[in-house]
């Protein structure tokens, strides 16, 4: 970008909210010398500074991309709608907040994918840039765009924008990718000789190489490879062991959300709840060692300043040493005031004792339980059982040990869901906040959060309707007036917006020219409630000709080809058809490191699996 | 640890992309940067403790400054130098560190005491410019709205004299109250003109205080 192009951003920043979102400039940030013969990517974020630059997957490629010599990673995130505004007026395309250069002078665009809603952010992007929108416009003078996340274990409905999609995990694949782009592009080959070649890398789907054919009646007939060198299905890729975790984090010059530094300790779950899309898709587990863990945190603190830390993980309480990470992470830092959290913690007392340990864990914030489900036979649906008995007793000894603030996590619209199983989640709340009061008086808040179900693919829940907008609004009607006399808080998602991720999620690749459509229409940011963009989709639907309710509310066979079947995430279709089965029986089954149930995972990454000394595995 | 804190007086400069950090975002950049220095550093009581730390004044968000002043406080005697140095090192290089001292706890805040404000404007091209403004300080009254309240601006133009500057700009230097009781920003007055601040290039170059 020139000079000239420079000063004319400053300009525009003059105009927006919070310009410090796009000037880049943070501590650790990573600028490199941009010059020929580097691979040059850049990190795309599609939704605002402030949610993207939080995200834990981009700081692992930034610095996995960086520490190469011969790649250059920067980053960029979708401009707020006043800067987009500002930037359409001056004629000023999208840029990277390090070098400042405009996203068509990358070599590769990799977009992360974490939700849906920033489906149609991607196409203004893309736009932004002065890049076509669909994969078969771009020759090799367009940057190759590439996606990945946990969005894409179904690319269908983004397959045409995308020249290509990593499955799984990308600390690895992503310097495959790179070094594959550097060789073909020296070559001089062409597009297509470049997809073949990415291809044929493990977890890395191509989705113009696949051809999907529909029945009469708008279901999937086949999916297929157009040719014969290529596999039939994709798995996903994982990373046996977890790579060394980064800690020179960006500290944001603007306060974001999340602002602290995340630590990953795990990564997967065994406990098989059954309308978890992260459950399913990222097993095995793997573990980060407490000698591990403890340097890292040490090393971000120092190179951070930040006087925050988040513990994350999909359920801290079964890493096999969380006492003691505890018990260390209090040893080595209690003396610098600091503050750290431990989400994904189980109903249970030994979360409280986790609680002693880690003394840093204060009771200021509110103590966070997610339930799920309020009746002991809808958790065995779910797969997600609770002893009531415990459930009370672990609540009752939170309020004991000081917290006066409980916020609880429901969702309604579940399979064989009854009036009745809504009615103990009220119920729930107002048993809680009696067992506070009892303890704090009338200092207790109790809060509900109610998200309502989507079944996503990959889950055994995947076959399932959603539950009609109707529905959903007359159960969150009745929980909203029965906490409202309790004096009970409650937050929920929008019908609408439950609507939009089901259509996003489960759909196939005919969605491409709906997305496309709502985006010409201005569809964007479809996850910000104020914007009201559902009457977008459903024109958008209709100007197309297809129906959106064939995506939301048809329950589907089991032996129907679904859009994301030849996306293989090691988890097998028969188990996930028997997972079904039982939840309908409402019959669990246990965490699956006590007892293998095959889910599949070791059938397709068996040999990957390290020795015991080099990295924990879940599986047993 | 030693029970008299130890003040500690910064003077910086915030440049470039730095200037599009606003306040609040700049303190919170320093408590990290001062976090990253390791000195020993005080902190605020109470249940969520913080680095004590005290900015002299807002810089208006889109204004680069030669002249800011924070106070810290430590809980050990150390070097300026050494204090320099370690600051220094942990800053963003937009920020430039101009001077350190240590100095009296008697002394009244920064932000209590600041009086006024010089600037340095860098104006467009406009030969009316000096003309207009002239005229327009030659009113009684010179009245901006802020948050829906209407308020005379001409007591706080403390001075301002015109030059050029090397580009072939227009330069004016202004001074304007920054107090708590009277506090204006040039951006007020350039509007007042038609003249966009965006199109300008501000810099604050002191802060006056009370003697």
């Amino acid at each position: 970008m020139t000079g000239s192009n420079i000063d004319l951003i400053e300009k525009i920043l003059y105009h927006v909210e919070k310009p410090g979102r796009y000037v880049g400039g943070e501590h650790n940030q990573i600028i490199k010398h941009w010059r020929d013969g580097m691979t040059k990517w850049c990190l795309v974020f599609p939704d605002i500074y402030d949610i993207g630059q939080t995200n834990l997957g981009l700081a692992m490629l930034y610095q996995a991309l960086n520490q190469a010599d011969e790649i250059l990673a920067e980053r960029s995130f979708a401009p707020w709608v006043d800067m987009e505004a500002e930037m359409r007026k001056n004629a000023i395309p999208l840029f990277s907040l390090e070098n400042k250069k405009r996203l068509n002078e990358f070599d590769i665009l990799g977009f992360t994918l974490p939700y849906e809603s920033i489906y149609t952010n991607v196409l203004n992007i893309l736009d932004l840039s002065a890049i076509p929108l669909f994969s078969k416009e771009r020759d090799m003078s367009f940057p190759l765009i590439i996606g990945g996340g946990q969005a894409t274990f179904n690319p269908e409905p983004m397959s045409e924008f995308f020249d290509a999609f990593v499955v799984g995990e990308g600390e690895e694949v992503v310097l495959e990718i790179s070094k594959l782009y550097s060789i073909f592009q020296k070559e001089g080959a062409s597009k297509q000789d470049l997809l073949a070649g990415l291809s044929k890398i493990e977890g890395v789907y191509v989705p113009s190489l696949y051809d999907v054919s529909y029945q009469t009646d708008g279901r999937i007939a086949a999916i297929k490879p157009t040719r014969n060198n290529i596999p039939e299905r994709i798995t996903k890729r994982i990373v046996p062991v977890l790579p060394k975790h980064p800690s020179k984090f960006l500290v944001p010059n603007v306060e974001i959300v999340h602002d602290r530094v995340s630590i990953e300790i795990m990564r997967g779950c065994t406990r098989g709840c059954r309308f978890c899309h992260a459950g399913m898709v990222n097993r095995p587990v793997r573990q980060r060692d407490v000698k591990d863990i403890i340097p890292v945190i040490e090393d971000a603190l120092e190179s951070t300043g930040y006087e925050e830390i988040g513990l994350l993980s999909l359920s801290s309480s079964d890493h096999t040493q969380i006492l003691d990470i505890t018990k260390k992470v209090h040893e080595h830092f209690h003396d610098q005031k600091l503050s750290f959290s431990l989400p994904s913690l189980r109903i249970e007392s030994f979360s409280l004792d986790l609680m002693d340990e880690l003394k840093e864990l204060k009771p200021g914030g509110g103590f966070t339980l997610a339930p799920e489900a309020a009746t002991e036979r809808m958790r065995a649906v779910i797969n997600k059982p609770l002893d009531e008995e415990v459930f009370l007793q672990t609540v009752r000894e939170i309020f004991e040990k000081g917290w006066r603030s409980i916020k609880l996590y429901y969702m309604i619209g579940l399979p064989t869901e009854t009036q009745e199983d809504v009615e103990a989640i009220l119920n729930d709340g107002i048993r809680i906040q009696k067992i506070g009061k009892s303890i704090h008086g009338n200092r207790v808040k109790v809060h509900l959060g109610i998200a309502s179900l989507i079944p996503k693919p990959h889950t055994p829940f995947q076959w399932l309707p959603v539950k009609s907008p109707d529905s959903i609004q007359e159960k969150l009607d009745f929980l909203k007036s029965g906490t409202r006399k309790a004096g009970i808080k409650m937050s929920y998602n929008i019908p609408d917006s439950t609507l939009l991720e089901s259509w996003l999620s489960r759909g196939d690749r005919r969605l491409n020219q709906v997305i496309y459509e709502a985006w010409k229409n201005g569809a964007k940011f479809d996850a910000w409630g104020e914007r009201d963009n559902l009457q977008v989709w459903r024109n958008a639907f209709a100007t197309v000709g297809i129906n959106p309710d064939f995506y939301a509310y048809r329950q589907r066979d089991l032996d129907e080809v679904l859009p994301w079947d030849h996306i293989n995430i090691g988890v097998k279709k028969d188990y996930l058809i028997r997972d079904y089965q039982l939840s309908l029986q409402g019959r669990t089954r246990k965490d699956c490191r006590q007892n293998c149930y095959m889910c599949g995972i070791l059938d397709s990454f068996g040999e990957l699996r390290p020795a015991k000394e080099n990295g924990y595995w879940g599986c047993p | 640890m030693n029970d008299r804190p130890i003040r500690v007086r910064v003077k910086y400069a915030k440049k470039g992309n730095l200037r599009f950090i606003g306040h609040l975002d700049t303190q919170r950049m320093f408590e990290r940067a001062l976090r990253r220095s390791k000195l020993p550093l005080r902190y605020t009581q109470g249940f969520n403790k913080h680095v004590r730390i005290n900015l002299a004044s807002a810089l208006p968000l889109g204004f680069t400054s030669d002249a800011e002043l924070l106070d810290f406080w430590l809980n050990e005697e150390l070097e300026a130098s050494f204090i320099s140095d370690r600051l220094t090192k942990s800053l963003p290089s937009e920020i430039e560190i101009l001077d350190v001292k240590l100095v009296d706890n008697s002394l009244p805040s920064l932000q209590g005491s600041l009086l006024a404000s010089d600037y340095e404007i860098l104006l467009p091209d406009n030969e009316l410019f000096e003309e207009n403004f002239t005229r327009l300080l030659e009113q009684d009254r010179i009245e901006v709205t802020r948050r829906n309240k209407t308020i005379d601006i001409k007591p706080m133009i403390l001075r301002y004299e015109f030059s050029d500057s090397e580009s072939g700009f227009n330069l004016l230097k202004i001074r304007m109250s920054s107090s708590a009781s009277a506090n204006t920003r040039p951006d007020d007055l350039l509007e007042l003109l038609g003249i966009n601040p965006a199109d300008c290039k501000i810099n604050r170059t002191k802060l006056i205080f009370e003697e």
